[in-house]
């Protein structure tokens, strides 16, 4: 008796139903949750065919397995990787898991089921992958959105691009002339012009050619910003591009009787986009006389540290206060009391300089004083925009 | 004294490369438009041709595919003339057949010396 009060207290300490059935398949065990499980009593559930908890329409094949399983009794799961479901006495469904253990004893075959109802997993497991469905389904749409904003971005700076392109060209077309008449009157090859005829004239021709300047800079600057400049790198000797610079600036120095001197210590060759950093050099060079009073020093060097070339522009003029040492490489940003007596310029110079260098891979600083003249200086990597050839 | 035939859509541009080039003692012939640049290339058979790129109907392309295809166009050198500042732009007017290349505006020392460079 002793033994049969401890199997009861086991039996009933289990948090699962269990239940046994005999060979022919007919309940002669079960728990208090077995009861509650089905909405059975005890008594109505003894001696009944297991099969009155299973949905009807899978009697014939329970049968056939109950049969299968007295041939290869073992423990095991039952309809492993399937949904099983079990009927309650309301006729209400919910989804089990069952093991089996067989056992033989004087009393015959007999099946011990261990059944668990699996409805709060099955719903957490539903709610989680419909908010996973969900997850899956939210994040398509937002890639699909970004998708299509990307494109309209793309779209949108293909036709900045070509609105540039024919911006340009529109502008450039009418100055064509205006520069080309006004060269050719000021040559007094169809007559001969007054001083004042002349001066005119040269006023017209060095105020277009101001304005070809400045629609080139802005050209630059879109194109900078719509990240649509292409470097070009070629293989080319920095000294002649010096030299090259030198002379598009010298009459510009000769007419305020700078001095122009250079001092270059670089590689013969190096690979970077030719003309881009002929229009670093020239910007700086012209830069560096614009702000120096009559009779100045401009001094290049260039050298190499490490993997870089530096390349160094000294003046000898008005200088840059510490505090303007940043925004003179922003947009339309012009030295405030310096600028004085200097012919304007586009305010984009520095600018377009700065991202030229660093679209390279270098970087451009100053230092300056006021009065005491700058330094520019700007760094070309020999790794990746320059490399020795 | 050479004949230039310069196309240009625009009257005053082609007024300005007639003068350059006329005090420099050669003969200029006019062309408003490309197929115009095309009757008077065949008409004139011209030493020197300074073409616009960019005209409307045939552009400056079209008028050098043309002409390079007859023989008597084979060789004669086609200065492009273009407003386009775009990178590129020089090497695809090489690629086309374009013998000399000057953009918009010119600068007249170089209108000069180009020109010279190819009749020489």
């Amino acid at each position: 008796m002793l033994l049969e009060k401890r199997f009861r207290e086991l039996l009933e300490a289990a948090p699962d139903a269990i239940m046994q059935v005999d060979a022919d398949g007919r309940i002669i065990l079960l728990n208090r949750v077995a009861e509650d499980m089905f909405g059975y009593s005890r008594d109505e559930l003894l001696g009944q065919p297991v099969e009155a908890l299973i949905p009807r329409e899978l009697h014939a094949r329970h049968a056939e397995h109950r049969a299968h399983y007295r041939q290869q009794p073992m423990t095991r799961t039952m309809g492993s990787g399937l949904a099983l479901e079990a009927i309650r006495k309301d006729g209400t469904r919910f989804p089990v898991e069952i093991s089996l253990s067989p056992s033989e004893s004087a009393e015959g075959f007999r099946v011990t089921a261990i059944i668990r109802d699996t409805t709060e997993r099955r719903t957490a497991e539903e709610r989680l992958r419909k908010v996973r469905e969900e997850y899956t389904q939210r994040l398509a749409e937002t890639n699909a959105e970004l998708e299509m904003t990307n494109r309209e971005l793309e779209r949108a700076n293909r036709l900045k691009s070509e609105f540039l392109a024919s911006m340009s060209h529109e502008l450039r077309t009418p100055l064509h002339t205006i520069i080309g008449f006004s060269e050719l009157l000021s040559e007094e090859l169809e007559g001969p012009l007054n001083e004042k005829q002349k001066r005119f004239v040269q006023h017209i021709h060095t105020d277009s050619l101001h304005l070809l300047e400045l629609i080139n800079d802005v050209l630059d600057i879109s194109k900078i910003e719509a990240d649509r400049l292409e470097l070009r790198p070629e293989a080319f000797d920095l000294t002649a591009l010096v030299a090259e610079s030198l002379a598009s600036v010298r009459s510009l120095a000769d007419a305020k009787s700078h001095k122009l001197e250079t001092a270059l210590d670089v590689p013969t060759a190096l690979e970077a986009d030719r003309l881009r950093i002929k229009q670093v050099l020239v910007n700086l060079l012209s830069n560096a006389i614009k702000f120096t009073p009559e009779g100045g020093r401009i001094r290049l060097e260039a050298r190499m540290q490490k993997s870089f070339v530096v390349v160094s522009v000294t003046d000898t003029g008005v200088g840059i206060p510490p505090e303007e040492h940043e925004s003179i490489f922003d947009k339309f940003h012009q030295v405030g009391a310096t600028t004085k007596g200097v012919r304007e310029g586009t305010g984009l110079g520095l600018a377009i300089t700065k991202r030229l260098v660093e679209q390279h891979g270098g970087s451009i600083s100053v230092q300056s004083q006021p009065q005491q003249g700058s330094t520019f200086l700007f760094t070309l990597p020999l790794g990746t925009a320059g490399r020795k050839t | 004294m050479k004949k230039v035939l310069v196309a240009d859509d625009k009257a005053t541009g082609r007024e300005l490369v007639r003068t350059v080039l006329e005090k420099s003692g050669h003969q200029v012939f006019e062309a408003g438009d490309g197929e115009q640049a095309v009757a008077e290339a065949r008409r004139i058979h011209p030493d020197l041709i300074i073409l616009d790129i960019h005209m409307p109907g045939l552009d400056g392309f079209g008028v050098i595919e043309k002409l390079r295809r007859e023989e008597g166009f084979k060789a004669i050198p086609i200065i492009a003339l273009t407003a386009s500042a775009m990178m590129g732009d020089r090497e695809r007017a090489i690629a086309s057949g374009f013998t000399g290349y000057i953009t918009k505006p010119i600068r007249l020392g170089a209108l000069r010396a180009e020109v010279e460079r190819l009749l020489a």
